[in-house]
């Protein structure tokens, strides 16, 4: 966009081209940018451009990678990609760097005496086959787990779940994902009885005001950030960060409102409470499209092992959901949450106001919440209250982390109690999974055996003896960390890892498989907008390396199901993708065919007459409502959302005199995860080196730390040492510090607490209580 | 031989007094010696403030068109500067010495804007909210030298080289304390033609450029704690 001013004439012609330009560009934003981008790249080069959605986040970018000589050498969004429109953030820039670390792993290690072997891959797959089977026989087949994660391709994870849950019989299939987006699942379970958002990042485009629930998009989603600020110049939209710490985040919003941690239910309920109060409630839609019910309260934290809970909902009448939101009035909740009832009225008149079309959008702030699906029931409740659901504009948006958290771990199922179509309690889903898969109805328990923290506390009682751990580091991620790392490396316990590059999960692996990376193989990821993207082979994998799939193939045939993992090496993505698709025939979650997966930036389930769908329960847009109404949550027998009554209750650890401050923990726009990729990439790792714990200023100066300091921070799980941040990235309030996690040489979750969800199950990492030395 | 084990007794006295004086003396000596701590931490992690401080203005500087006889350079950028990051100095007359700048300065620093009597436009601060103005920015009255200096000026960051990967986006070359605000330099017309972003809509800036805090400490490659090699 470069016009010169020489000449007067030509100036005014010039002016008119530039504004229509203009237009297009913040009409379709970064469409020009990305022609710009490549003007700047070497002419004459003879680059072969390929698509591919981005590696990292749960965005799902389009990237086009520019191959030279069987190498990945460059990086830019793809124009064509309605997700991010030609624009990409720093790790996605130079995400294929990630690809060529020095210390890549590229041939199978064991572990003899203490130290790493080389072998070779038949020997391992070998071992591993051998090993399986020797426990199965020992201790039974509950003895042996695999834990993937969001990062599995769909590929990956639908040959797991259909080795372990279909062909040895077990349900002790979990992810990572468990630790990330549990909450979600069961706050769209319980709300709606189906999963994954309703609407779309196009959305952003149609919305009036952006409320962000504990959710620092400015660094963790920023190129879906970047799409609301590009709107908040075109059209003047309002964005609200509504956090317990001031980020990029809060410096970019209009406003930015503080609560105190775990307090988000409290608030929410006083909106609910105000948009009642004010007659803001959208009758006609309430009393055709919702139910109102309560659950159980007082559930508990999950401290304990074998801990069980099981909700039990009952229906109650609008009156008792008004009567219950008496305790939550803007004044008394001003007094728990530390956010004045002025605020807290501002939010309410957006979500209650007719003209507004609201979109909210959350992440890991709600997820990782002991009341983790309680608060996403909590935030659809206010969209039901005031029929703001399902339409453009108006969304409640549950953001993911992981690249295919969505497309692999919830739409593929590869979770314990979790089928490809439906769960394993459902018997008929069983049979239809079986059916599929090639083998005996009665191979898959109809009882789901440990989510992921169970799984590992078993692991540490000896219960399970085998794990198989893909594409994640749980060494770093997991909460209470030291518990299961000793777990690891008990006597008796057999691990096998299969990664790219040596982590601490590596490091207490009994079998090293090197694997094959994004695009160094074949495969697809689901976003968080419902969308499929396919990748294919771009470059040759490194060394030895082997697809997480074929891995599992490779192994699968050892223990004899040569029959179901009947696919041939060179076609077998398309013949796995083709079986898949088979467990979500009909309007609901029709998976479009590959090839518009391979022509097109993606397409968005369901898959109908050879459309995406944008907008679900919304007939206007969705092919399976069948009420005959404008909505049709389809989802529960009924076909009408749930309004969940649902209390505050404190976090289980909460500051006291031995413990006087919250411990947050999170993530920066730099690294990725645990940062086994990112922190490979050395443009990234010299703007972000190591984990740092962030101080309030007041309080710091009080303590007399300045940036750079050690800090001591004991917590009851332990003890660690970090430099301090003041006034840097983040600024906590009094009382509250914050941690990145991503870095593996400072193991912040050796210290937090392994609290979850009682009915997700996901961890809270964002809440315990810490004690604070300068030392 | 009683005479021999009387010397050697004394011998064995005098050497141990001799080493235990010794020992005493130099821990004195220690006690005495306060050692310097020379760590000092620096700050590697740019502060959020003022990122976004410009960022109403992304769609007007978008749409203006640049005026190619009164751009500045890089290089009149760092001539008026003693070193990469000194403050720059007052290359024009200023009305009176005696006020501290504040309003007088930011009239047309605040935002920007052509000068007539200069023939250029005004640089913007990327601080406007410091309005000390002439505590850093000083004028340049004379072009003699008291004494000729032997101070080197280091080489400035230079433009296009800056990228990781081909058409990747160039990393940010400089410290920012105090001109965290990326648009006030890198954008307008009186950004310098070199530095001055295509891309000024795009207001969430280090989404793709990271610092890499090279002139602060070579931060080297990401190293594991245990490594199989070893």
């Amino acid at each position: 966009m470069y016009t010169s001013l020489t000449n007067r004439r030509e100036f005014l012609k010039k002016m008119a081209i530039m504004s229509a330009m203009t237009a297009a560009a913040t009409m379709f934003p970064g469409i020009l940018f990305a022609e710009e981008q490549e003007k700047n790249l070497p002419k004459g080069g003879n680059l072969d451009w390929k698509k591919a959605p981005c590696r990292f986040c749960g965005v799902g970018c389009g990237v086009l990678v520019g191959i030279d000589n069987g190498k990945a050498v460059a990086v830019k969004g793809d124009p064509k990609s309605p997700v991010n429109k030609g624009l990409c953030c720093v790790k996605g820039y130079h995400s294929v760097m990630s690809i060529y670390g020095k210390d890549r792993l590229t041939k199978p290690l064991v572990k003899k005496n203490g130290k790493f072997v080389e072998t070779s891959m038949k020997e391992a797959l070998d071992l591993i086959a051998s090993k399986m089977k020797e426990t199965i026989s020992d201790y039974g087949k509950d003895a042996v787990s695999i834990y993937g994660s969001g990062q599995w391709t769909i590929p990956d994870g639908y040959v797991a779940s259909k080795l372990f849950k279909g062909c040895i019989g077990t349900n002790n299939v979990e992810a990572n994902a468990r630790l990330c987006m549990a909450s979600a699942v069961t706050g769209f379970m319980t709300s709606f009885g189906i999963d994954e958002p309703m609407g779309c990042y196009e959305d952003i485009d149609h919305a009036d005001v952006f409320v962000l629930w504990g959710n620092n998009m400015a660094e963790m989603h920023p190129v879906l950030f970047s799409r609301l600020l590009d709107q908040r110049l075109k059209r003047g939209v309002k964005i609200i960060d509504f956090a317990t710490r001031t980020t990029r985040t809060s410096m970019a919003a209009d406003k930015s409102i503080i609560f105190q941690p775990q307090t988000d239910l409290a608030v929410a309920n006083a909106i609910c409470y105000e948009i009642i109060n004010n007659g803001w409630v959208n009758k006609a839609f309430v009393e055709k499209h919702c139910n109102f019910k309560k659950g159980l309260t007082n559930m508990g934290y999950g401290l304990e092992d074998k801990y069980n809970f099981n909700d039990k909902p009952e229906g109650i009448t609008f009156e008792d959901f008004k009567t219950f939101l008496q305790d939550y009035t803007p004044e008394k909740v001003e007094k728990v949450s530390g956010v004045s009832a002025k605020d807290i009225k501002y939010m309410a008149s957006y979500y209650g106001d007719p003209n507004k079309k609201v979109m909210s959008l959350w992440c890991m702030g709600m997820n990782q919440h002991t009341r983790g699906t309680w608060i996403n029931n909590l935030v659809y409740n206010i969209h039901l209250l005031t029929g703001k659901i399902s339409e453009p504009g108006n969304s409640p948006f549950s953001l993911t982390g992981q690249p295919s958290a969505c497309g692999t771990v919830r739409e593929v199922g590869t979770l314990t109690h979790k089928l490809p179509h439906g769960v394993v309690t459902n018997k008929e889903h069983r049979e239809f999974a079986a059916k599929i898969w090639d083998v005996p109805a009665e191979n898959i328990p109809a009882k789901p055996s440990y989510h992921t923290v169970e799984m590992f506390r078993a692991l540490d009682r000896g219960d399970i003896r085998f794990m198989w751990i893909q594409v994640t580091n749980p060494m770093v991620t997991m909460p209470k960390l030291k518990r299961y790392r000793d777990a690891c490396e008990k006597e008796g316990r057999f691990i096998v890892v299969s990664d790219i590059y040596p982590t601490p999960t590596t490091d207490i692996a009994d079998v090293i498989l090197p694997s094959a990376m994004w695009i160094e193989r074949e495969g697809m990821y689901g976003n968080s907008e419902r969308r499929t993207q396919y990748f294919e082979q771009m470059i040759q994998p490194s060394g030895e390396a082997m697809s997480d799939t074929w891995q599992i193939v490779e192994v699968a045939k050892r223990l004899g199901y040569e029959k179901q993992f009947y696919y041939n090496e060179a076609t077998h993505i398309e013949e796995i993708y083709n079986e898949y698709r088979r467990h979500h025939e009909g309007n609901k979650h029709a998976m479009a065919p590959l090839e518009v997966l391979k022509a097109e930036p993606g397409a968005q389930w369901p898959y109908v007459n050879g459309k995406s769908t944008k907008w679900r329960f919304n007939a206007e847009y969705d092919p399976a409502c069948s009420n005959g109404e404008q909505f049709h949550f389809y989802g529960n027998k009924d076909g009408k959302a749930v309004i969940w009554q649902r209390p505050y209750e404190p976090a289980p650890e909460t500051p006291d005199d031995d413990y006087p401050f919250w411990l947050c923990t999170g993530r920066v726009v730099e690294h990725w995860h645990t940062g086994s990729m990112t922190r490979r990439i050395p443009v990234l790792h010299k703007a972000m080196p190591h984990a740092y714990v962030e101080l309030n200023p007041e309080q710091a100066k009080e303590m007399q730390i300045r940036t750079g300091d050690q800090v001591k921070l004991t917590t009851r799980r332990g003890e660690i040492i970090l430099p301090a941040s003041v006034n840097e990235r983040g600024v906590p309030e009094r009382n509250q510090v914050f941690v990145p996690f991503f870095d593996e040489n400072m193991l912040i979750n050796d210290v937090t607490l392994d609290a979850f969800c009682p009915i997700s199950k996901q961890p809270d990492y964002k809440k315990c209580a810490v004690k604070i030395e300068k030392v | 031989m009683k005479r021999i084990g009387i010397i050697s007794l004394f011998l064995i006295l005098f050497l141990a007094f001799v080493t235990v004086w010794n020992v005493s003396y130099l821990e004195g000596r220690e006690e005495a010696y306060i050692p310097v701590d020379n760590e000092q931490p620096m700050t590697l992690i740019p502060s959020e403030i003022g990122v976004f401080e410009r960022s109403k203005f992304a769609l007007d500087y978008a749409n203006m068109p640049v005026d190619e006889n009164h751009q500045r350079s890089l290089e009149t950028y760092y001539d008026n500067r003693a070193f990469h990051g000194a403050p720059p100095s007052i290359p024009h007359p200023v009305a009176s010495d005696r006020g501290m700048g504040e309003d007088i300065c930011l009239k047309c620093h605040q935002n920007g804007g052509f000068v007539d009597k200069f023939d250029a436009y005004a640089p913007v601060t990327p601080h406007p909210e410091m309005v000390n103005c002439r505590q850093c920015h000083v004028a340049q009255v004379s072009e003699s030298l008291f004494e000729e200096t032997n101070f080197h000026k280091i080489k400035a960051p230079e433009v296009g080289i800056n990228n990781a990967l081909d058409g990747s986006p160039p990393i940010i070359p400089h410290q920012i304390q105090m001109h965290e605000n990326c648009l006030a330099c890198h954008a307008g017309p009186a950004a310098p033609k070199e530095i001055r972003v295509t891309h000024p809509e795009r207001v969430n800036c280090r989404q793709c450029h990271v610092s890499n805090n090279k002139e602060v400490r070579d931060i080297g490659e990401f190293k594991r704690l245990s490594n199989y090699d070893d």
